[in-house]
C-alpha cells in the first residue's frame, strides 16, 4: 500500500467503476429535460467520481491529476455559458426561450434529446460548473493537511 | 489504447440507458450524443483504467465471465442457505484465516476477494499481493483448517476462475 490510498481490491474497483460513474452523471445531465435530474444531480454525480478517485488513490496520484488553473476556468465556463444561454433572446426578454420559439437547434419534437431550447445548454453548463467547483473545493479540503494548530 | 477501453465501456453503458429512444432500439442524436460524451469520459479517464486494461477487450474473457456467472450464483445459493441454518442452530467457530493464493495481477485478487466476500460465511478483510496472501474473516472453521494449505477449503473454485478471467 502506498501512502493515504486504499488497498488493492478498492483500487481496482475504482478504476473499473469510475468510467462507469462519469458516463452515467453525463446521461442525467444530457437527458435533464426528459427524465429526473438534470445539471445539478449530474454534476454532483460526476464530482462523486472524483472523490472517489482522490479516495481510492490517495492525494499523492490527485495532486498529480488535478489542475487548479484548468478546474478554475472550466467552472467560470460553465457560468459563462448559462448565462450567454440566458441572453440569446435578450430581443423579447432575459431567459426567453427563442432556440425553442424559432431558434435552428434544439427545437425538435418534446420528448427527443434535441428539444426543449436552451434547456440542454444550460444543463451542460451547470452540470459542467458543479462537477469542476465540487472537485476542486473537496481538493481544496484534502489538501489541508494539518488536523490542529 | 486504455482510451478504447474506457470509452467502449462508457459507450456500452450509454446504450444501455438510452435503449428504447427510437422503439426497441436507439435515434441517431441519442448515438450520436453517445459518442460524444464517452469520447469526453474515455479521454479523461484513460489514465484511470490503466495501461494493461486492454486485456478485458479479448472476447474469450467475455465467454469466461458468463460461464463464472452461473457458478458463482450457485456458490452463493449454497452459502446463503449454510449461513440460515447457523443463525437457526448458532453453530458457528468464527476466526480469521490466512489464505495463501497464486495470483499474479490486481484484477485476479480483486475477482477472487469479491467472490469470497458475496459467498456468505466468508468475507475478505485484507488483500496483500506482497506476501499473496488473503485474509478472510470465516464463520464457521472447520477443526484443523486454522491453517489452510491452499484456498479449496475456504473459496471452492474461486482462485482457477479468478486466475483465469483477470490473466
Amino acid at each position: 500500500m502506498n501512502d493515504g490510498d486504499m488497498g488493492v481490491i478498492v483500487r481496482t474497483m475504482a478504476r473499473a467503476t469510475i468510467p462507469l460513474i462519469g458516463i452515467f452523471g453525463a446521461y442525467v445531465v444530457m437527458h435533464g429535460h426528459l427524465t429526473p435530474g438534470g445539471g445539478f444531480q449530474g454534476g454532483t454525480t460526476i464530482a462523486g467520481a472524483g472523490i472517489l478517485f482522490l479516495i481510492a488513490f490517495g492525494l499523492g496520484e490527485m495532486k498529480k491529476r488535478y489542475n487548479k488553473n484548468l478546474y478554475s476556468a472550466l467552472e467560470g465556463l460553465g457560468g459563462l455559458v448559462f448565462l450567454g444561454a440566458a441572453m440569446l433572446g435578450i430581443g423579447v426578454a432575459f431567459f426567453y426561450n427563442t432556440l425553442w420559439h424559432n431558434g435552428p437547434f434544439f427545437n425538435g419534437k418534446p420528448g427527443t434529446l434535441l428539444s426543449a431550447g436552451y434547456l440542454p445548454i444550460m444543463n451542460l453548463a451547470v452540470g459542467l460548473k458543479v462537477f469542476t467547483g465540487l472537485v476542486s473545493a473537496l481538493t481544496a479540503i484534502a489538501l489541508w493537511r494539518r488536523w490542529k494548530e | 489504447m486504455p482510451f478504447i477501453v474506457a470509452f467502449l465501456f462508457a459507450y456500452i453503458l450509454w446504450l444501455v440507458l438510452t435503449a428504447g429512444s427510437n422503439g426497441l432500439l436507439w435515434s441517431t442524436e441519442e448515438l450520436v450524443a453517445g459518442l460524444v460524451f464517452a469520447a469526453i469520459v474515455g479521454y479523461a479517464t484513460k489514465d484511470v483504467v490503466g495501461e494493461n486494461s486492454t486485456r478485458f477487450l479479448n472476447p474469450v474473457k467475455w465467454v469466461t465471465a458468463i460461464a463464472y456467472a452461473p457458478v458463482l450464483f450457485w456458490g452463493m445459493v449454497k452459502a446463503n442457505l449454510d449461513v440460515a441454518y447457523r443463525v437457526i442452530t448458532g453453530k458457528i467457530r468464527p476466526g480469521i484465516v490466512r489464505v495463501p493464493v497464486e495470483l499474479e495481477n490486481d484484477a485476479q485478487y480483486t475477482i477472487m476477494s469479491n467472490s469470497i466476500t458475496l459467498t456468505p460465511g466468508t468475507l475478505t478483510i485484507e488483500a496483500s499481493p506482497e506476501e499473496k496472501a488473503l485474509y478472510v474473516h470465516w464463520i464457521n472453521i472447520p477443526k484443523g483448517l486454522e491453517r489452510p494449505e491452499s484456498s479449496k477449503p475456504v473459496a471452492g473454485p474461486f482462485e482457477k476462475w479468478a486466475r483465469r478471467l483477470g490473466r
